[in-house]
């Protein structure tokens, strides 16, 4: 394990010069941070230049004044409570659908947010169609590959001119100081040469060099493909048995994910609808408009799990011979693993979004993030815990504020330089095998 | 320093045997079979380095090419309409009574998406108090057992073995009307029922068939004591016993602790007495004391134990009365035989129960009614009638009678019976008179069998209607006067059963008429109607005991209990004569100086009924700790003598009854001239070595005898012959030895009385450390620090904590081979030591002379074979073994300490075994390469080594094999592949769900809201968990006791469980 990260690190210490970071879009560092609470907390129902389930933020902050959106953010029930004309427009004018609140977000939050609408600009593009290619930025692409394998051979070469230098450096030297070789007959230039080199650059030793370079090259492009490929499913559209779309339900109807992943907030597992919780709105929904008169043919699929009979609706839960859907599972993680959405959900209150990408986006379904533990691990790292107001970290919450000014505690580091506290789930324990594998 | 007796776990460790010493220096139990493996593909290879290499590129190379295939398409297959109460993902809750055995304990039965996975005591249940034994818990398995019947068999019929419901009976119905009105008569032959509602099937059965009756036999019967108290006080029942309110307990051959009547309630009762925290100079713990042939859990546990020759138990407790009744001045009873007993044994006793008048209790094992009778004229001497011995609020818990049985059997062998009906017992494999029974069948013109599986009397009879499993069943249970107990189904029938209660109502036609609806609330009944006839017949019955609301029968439901007001237990007359029967009990010959076979139960496997259940059959016996057998034990006086040694076969023969071959096993503890051999075995199953055709163990129950109108358990005047062979039992007990290290620490009531730290010696740790002190050990820390403490003092070592382990974490069976390979999976074993009670016993030269050059110690395995060489040379013959009749015992439940300071986790190459911010040792299954590194620098010798696949492999045909045994596997824990290091998580599943449950709810932990699947099993509380950085929390306070101790100190491991000195109840301070 070790061997290999040395590897890996070696060689892109080699290709660091080849690759300049991409510039970025240009975003200050305020509103960078910005749109970083923006993917978490807003993105799910905003969206910059399209309207989704609430209007498109482009220019925004020239609509509104900053104190306003600071007010309408952090709490727009209370604003529209306290009679604010706009307020209560923007509310109408969006179907009467309640924006979340956001008690959560501090006004320095919202600033940043705020930033990043200034800085935005049409020209960055937003994630609306997912590119598994796209989003495969790992470093290790097919070229880098090729890259890595040329750099190789162009430093062994050097390698063996230098050593050629030296040991004809030598020999000067043993020329100089008199120090003869064995007598031998005199050969032309280049057979001289050749000889020398022969003589002088040990079969093995080249044998090995050859050997280890080839061996390296593909321990790197085996790591790399373990690493990245195997089992690794991201993009993983299959067909379903019936055609959701999730971008007609969560997207143009804007449904509530909770609406049919009912367990998300209990259950470690989201799990998938059962059929009566379609049969809610697709007893009426049938789309006969659509279809000549006739049953869209994929809510005929429903029926057909039921068995129901849409002619003679009886007030039986379902009819004598009902066939479970059998969906196809996207989201597959390795039994030894053990994921709890209620804990992401409810404990730390991250939106689906997150994880699963733009679900109201996709026509069908697809495998958003890579899903490996690394990807797990980085999120962990990154993100803070709620140590304020969660009374679960209450004793942490008082030892950090008790420690504040105590250099020589651990707890003391849990401060950001302006003061704030600043504990990452992986501080607290977030990256212990025994959080996700027993 | 008291405690500095030698403690031993097997003869072989203490006379250090030179089997012993080999096998304890070695890494593995056996060479490993490389050679073997590569030659077994018969490619006429004897391996050397060249083909290994060669073997080991072309594994590499499959291996990966199996690798590479596609990802296979997983389904999710969501409810078309989900059950309003199921959150996939999340576990229900039931509240039940559990079917193993007629003590009738109440249950929680966890749910996953509809499949029970787990079992445990219900709390509400006084009977089980919240914990469970061993049978209990593993009852579960037999749920999922493929070898259930998938339907109703007429077993005369070759042609159609499963046959319809509707067909068997219209025939069935067809017969009991034909027989009935012939004036024909019908027996429905069962164990104990104390369900109201079944009983009420039966008299309705009855009133419809007139000509029925229902005859009651119980496996291993109290027959005894129901006659000892209708003659004593008019009333045939078995009394409730408050082992609670006991200072005193005298027992003879009673395991209350373990098997007898009704071991849950009692352990509860008796723990809860042996508690001595808090307690002033003037408190009285339970004094237990024993007389007993076979070393029972009960006489394991006992301060003071005796060992008696069962077949002389009338003698003892005669002289123990006489004891009595001469200090309370009323007259003796007049017996001839008593002088030969006035041993100090029987005056300590009487002394102790006469100064606890009142607060004391007198039991005996025995099933002889004479012998029962004196124990009630004990009891009623000492006043302990109305507080320790109550038979106002009496036990239902066993009922039959034998002499009642005894009669059947005669009347069906005669062809009395036209129609027989067998619910919940087997009699042609445990009973006597298997032999009359299974004639009388053949006259009967109609036999049914109400069994689950095609045992023994099913397969004689002509049609099977298999009962549902207790799981999937509706039922009610009065396990004592005025408690009541509902059973609930939790899972859909996983065949085509039905309820034998059903079936009767069926075949009295009575299934179809429409029932008085009892409750106000109609609409909920027609729903629950369609699901059960059984369920309105319940509700009904119980409409007639008052409970007759929806409101009050859903509670009841709920809790799983509803409790009458108890009776005032009073003192009751006494009208039996003591002369009489004094004058019958000396008409018995007894030999004093034959040998005499005392059968018992084993503490898991009990009457057999679940034999074929291989969490049972693996569960070390916790005494010899032996699995998958039955064996003769033997004490060590007797097998000197006759030059038998362990695993030798023998013939037992009694009279002419004989079974050949049983293998041996030296009992410490087994009285001299008795020997014990365990009943429930015998029976073949799919789970024996060579699948269905294998008996494990041999059965015993032929040696059951029927004398004086009772069964009888003991036989004087057995022959015990050497036979030829060898057998090697499956036993653990000095696997995982320590070798000697000061591991468990006791001391004696008196003296805790006065130092509470006694018996404590603290050994000083070694100081030097290569780590830093982790951030939740400091003071204050905020983090958890998980930890668990285990009190010695009342833990008994009856395993069910290592039966509910293994079922919560999926620990694989490994089988009887594989035990004797020392590769049993159980992360939780129960380390069980015995001392001779006296030092100054041990006589035996060689041992100590041993001991000296052994201990001072490091000596090469080489030197050791040599010293044990010159040794046995040197071995006197005439060493006199007597004193091993009599053993103290330990038991120490051993599981992963979780070392704040873990040798295992320094050791490991890959990170695979690593340190949680909360004090958990962390086992990663994913990331364990297997070098067992850890496995042999823990001290503790607590990791397990997975060196198969376990699950879906039928080498290991144990359930995990079979897509239904697959579904009792908790889905919460990782099952685990074949080499992979496991060992005790601490539940860290049961943790992480507690925390994510408290996070989302933004609270703190209560403390106790985590319970391992250990502490939540055992009856007598033994083992707490919790957060021991709560200040508040109770496992805090254990951690703060004086008694607290932990084991291997001085290695400075810092481990996260604690002991809790054990504390004898023993008059004087034991100091060598």
């Amino acid at each position: 394990m070790q061997v290999k990260s040395l590897l890996v690190a070696f060689l892109l210490f080699l290709s660091l010069n080849l690759f300049a970071q991409p510039s970025g879009k240009p975003l200050s560092v305020e509103g960078a941070k910005g749109e970083s609470l923006f993917k978490l907390n807003c993105a799910s129902c905003h969206a910059m230049n399209v309207k989704l389930v609430g209007p498109a933020l482009q220019d925004v902050h020239q609509r509104r004044s900053e104190e306003w959106l600071l007010k309408w953010i952090k709490n727009n029930e209370k604003l529209r409570a306290s009679g604010d004309k706009d307020a209560i427009a923007v509310y109408n004018e969006n179907g009467k659908a309640a924006m979340n609140v956001f008690e959560n977000l501090s006004d320095d939050q919202i600033k940043s947010i705020i930033t990043y609408f200034k800085d935005w600009t049409p020209a960055a593009k937003v994630a609306v169609v997912v590119d598994p290619a796209a989003a495969d930025q790992g470093f290790f692409s097919d070229n880098t590959l090729y890259i890595l394998l040329f750099l190789i051979v162009i430093l062994t070469v050097v390698l063996l001119i230098l050593r050629r230098t030296k040991n004809q450096l030598q020999t000067t030297l043993n020329d100089v100081e008199g120090i003869t070789e064995t007598e031998v007959t005199e050969p032309t230039a280049s057979q001289s040469k050749l000889a020398a080199f022969k003589k002088k650059s040990n079969p093995t030793i080249v044998k090995l060099l050859v050997g280890t370079v080839i061996a390296l090259c593909l321990a790197v492009y085996g790591y790399n493909f373990g690493a990245t490929e195997i089992a690794v499913q991201q993009g993983y559209a299959p067909e379903q048995p019936i055609k959701f779309s999730h971008k007609i339900h969560a997207g143009d109807y804007k449904m509530d994910c909770k609406y049919c992943h009912t367990t998300v907030e209990k259950s470690k597992q989201a799990s998938v609808p059962s059929v009566n919780t379609c049969m809610n709105c697709h007893k009426g929904v049938q789309l006969r408009e659509r279809y000549d008169g006739e049953i869209s043919p994929e809510i005929k699929k429903i029926y057909a799990a039921m068995d129901y009979d849409p002619d003679k609706p009886n007030g039986q839960q379902f009819g004598p011979n009902p066939k479970p859907i059998k969906w196809i599972r996207v989201h597959n993680l390795p039994d030894h693993a053990f994921f709890n959405h209620s804990m992401h959900v409810k404990g730390v209150g991250l939106t689906c979004q997150t994880c699963h990408g733009p679900v109201q986006a996709m026509p069908v379904i697809q495998q958003y993030a890579t899903l490996q533990m690394g990807w797990c691990i980085n999120c962990h790292r990154e993100r803070n815990i709620d140590v304020e107001n969660n009374p679960y970290y209450e004793k942490l919450h008082e030892k950090i504020k008790a420690d504040k000014n105590n250099k020589n505690s651990n707890y003391s580091k849990y401060y950001t330089k302006d003061g704030k506290i600043n504990v990452t789930a992986a501080q607290n324990g977030a990256l212990e095998c025994s959080k996700c594998h027993y | 320093m008291a405690n500095k007796q030698t403690y031993w776990k097997g003869e072989e460790e203490l006379l250090r045997t030179k089997d012993f010493l080999a096998s304890q220096k070695n890494e593995f139990h056996e060479a490993l079979p490389l050679d073997e493996v590569l030659s077994e593909n018969n490619l006429g290879l004897s391996a050397n380095r060249r083909d290994f290499l060669k073997f080991f590129g072309f594994s590499i190379a499959a291996v990966s090419l199996a690798a590479c295939n596609k990802t296979p398409i997983r389904n999710v297959v969501p409810y078309l309409v989900k059950p309003e109460e199921i959150t996939p993902g999340v576990a229900n809750y039931y509240n039940s009574t559990c079917g193993a055995c007629s003590a009738a304990c109440g249950v929680t039965v966890k749910t996953r998406e509809g499949r029970p996975i787990k079992v445990d005591g219900n709390i509400n249940s006084p009977v089980s108090g919240g914990g469970l034994c061993s049978t209990g818990q593993a009852s579960l398995l037999s749920l999922y057992d493929t070898e259930r019947l998938a339907g109703p068999q007429n077993v005369k019929d070759k042609t159609a073995s499963l046959v319809e419901w509707s067909a068997i009976d219209a025939d069935i119905t067809k017969q009991l009307t034909a027989i009935n009105a012939s004036g024909g008569r019908i027996a429905i032959v069962s164990g104990t029922l104390h369900s109201p509602s079944t009983l009420g099937v039966i008299s309705d059965f009855t009133a419809k068939y007139t000509n029925t009756k229902h005859i009651t036999y119980d496996t291993i019967g109290y027959g005894g004591i129901l006659s000892a108290n209708l003659s004593s006080f008019g009333k045939q029942v078995l009394p409730s016993y408050n082992f609670d309110k006991a200072n005193v307990v005298v027992s003879f051959g009673a395991d209350f602790l373990g098997t007898w009547i009704s071991p849950v309630e009692f352990t509860k009762a008796w723990a809860s007495r042996r508690k001595v925290d808090g307690l002033n100079k003037e408190s009285k713990i339970i004094k237990t004391i024993q007389f007993e042939s076979n070393l029972s859990l009960t006489g394991s546990n006992a301060d003071y134990r005796f060992p008696m020759k069962s077949s002389m138990e009338a003698i003892y407790v005669t002289a123990l009365y006489n004891a009595i009744a001469q200090k309370a001045g009323v007259a003796q009873m007049p017996m001839v035989k008593t002088g030969e007993l006035a041993g100090s044994a029987i005056k300590q006793s009487a002394e102790a129960l006469w100064n606890e008048k009142g607060a004391g209790l007198v039991v005996s094992g025995s099933n002889d009614a004479r012998v029962q009778t004196v124990i009630n004229g004990i009891n009623l001497l000492l006043n302990n009638y109305g507080t320790t011995i109550d038979l106002d609020n009496h036990s239902n818990q066993y009922k039959g009678i034998d002499a009642d049985f005894a009669q059947f059997a005669t009347d069906l062998s005669n062809g009395n019976y036209k129609a027989v009906i067998f619910y919940n017992t087997n009699p042609l494999y445990n009973s006597p008179m298997a032999d009359m029974i299974s004639a009388g069948i053949k006259k009967a013109a109609l036999s049914i069998s109400f069994a689950t599986t095609a045992d023994e009397t099913a397969i004689a009879c002509q049609y099977i209607a298999p009962d549902s499993h207790y799981l999937e069943s509706w039922n009610d249970a009065e396990p004592k006067a005025g408690l009541f107990q509902l059973t609930q189904p939790t899972i859909s029938p996983v065949f085509k059963t039905r309820q034998a209660q059903e079936s009767l109502l069926t075949w009295a036609g009575l299934a179809t008429k429409p029932l008085v609806d009892p409750f106000a609330n109609k609409t909920i009944l027609a729903q629950k109607a369609e699901a059960s006839i059984y369920y309105l017949y319940i509700k009904n019955k119980w409409a007639a005991m008052g409970i007759n609301s929806d409101a009050t029968f859903n509670k009841a439901l709920h809790d799983g209990v509803h409790k009458l007001d108890a009776k005032v237990a009073t003192t009751p007359a006494f009208s039996a004569n003591l002369s009489a029967v004094a004058a019958e009990l000396d008409k018995m010959t007894i030999n004093a100086n034959a040998i005499d076979l005392v059968l018992y139960q084993n503490v898991a496997i009990k009457d057999g009924s679940l034999s074929n259940n291989p969490w049972l059959q693996e569960t070390p016996d916790p005494i010899s700790k032996v699995t998958w057998d039955n064996y003769v034990s033997l004490p060590k006086a007797l097998a000197e003598k006759e030059k038998i040694a362990n695993g030798d076969l023998v013939d037992v023969t009694v009279g002419s009854k004989s079974i050949k071959g049983l293998p041996v096993f030296i009992q410490p503890g087994q009285s001299n001239m008795t020997v014990g051999l365990a009943l429930g075995y015998g029976r073949k199953g799919k789970i024996g070595e060579k699948g269905e055709f294998e008996a494990i163990g041999k059965n015993a129950f032929p040696f059951v005898t029927y004398s004086n109108g009772n069964f009888n358990y003991v036989t004087n005047g057995v022959k015990i012959t050497k036979a030829e062979g060898n057998y090697e039992l499956a036993q653990t007990q000095t696997h995982f030895s320590i070798e000697g290290r000061d591991l468990v620490r006791e001391t004696t009531f008196n003296e805790i009385k006065e130092n509470p730290k006694a018996g404590n010696d603290k050994m000083a740790p070694h100081l030097y450390t290569l780590w830093e002190t982790k951030d939740y050990k400091k003071d204050g820390a905020p983090n958890h620090h998980w930890a668990m403490s285990i009190d010695l003092n009342t833990c008994t070592g009856c395993s069910a904590c290592v039966v509910s382990c293994n079922i919560e974490n999926n620990v694989p069976v490994v089988g009887r081979a594989e035990v004797r390979k020392r590769r049993e999976m159980h992360w939780m074993r129960i380390d069980r030591y015995f001392s001779f009670s006296n030092v100054n016993k041990i006589n035996y030269e060689a041992d100590l002379f041993l001991k000296k050059d052994y201990e001072g110690d490091r000596i090469t395995k080489e030197k050791g074979l040599e010293a044990i060489d010159a040794i046995e040379s040197k071995k006197a013959d005439k060493a006199n073994y007597d004193h091993w009749e009599n053993v103290q015992v330990v038991h120490q439940p051993m599981m992963c300490q979780h070392c704040g300071q873990a040798p295992c986790e320094t050791v490991c190459p890959v990170l695979a075994t690593t340190h949680s911010t909360e004090g958990l040792n962390q086992m990663t299954y994913n990331r364990c390469i297997g070098t067992k590194y850890c496995a042999n620098n823990c001290p503790y010798k607590v990791r397990r080594f997975n060196w198969f696949r376990y699950n879906d492999n039928d080498q290991f045909d144990f359930h995990f094999n079979n897509d239904l045994g697959k579904m009792v596997i908790n889905p919460d824990v990782t099952v685990r592949t074949r080499g992979v290091m496991e060992k005790c998580s601490m539940c860290v599943q049961s943790i992480q769900a507690v925390k994510v449950k408290a996070k989302r709810e933004r609270r703190k932990i209560n403390d106790g809201e985590v319970k391992t699947a250990c502490q939540r099993a055992c009856p007598a509380g033994a083992i707490v968990f919790g957060d021991v950085n709560d200040q508040n929390s109770e496992i805090h306070k254990l951690f703060m006791n004086e008694r607290s101790y932990r084991v291997l100190e001085e290695l400075n491991t810092q481990t996260a469980v604690k002991y809790l000195v054990k504390v004898r109840d023993t008059e004087t301070a034991k100091k060598a």
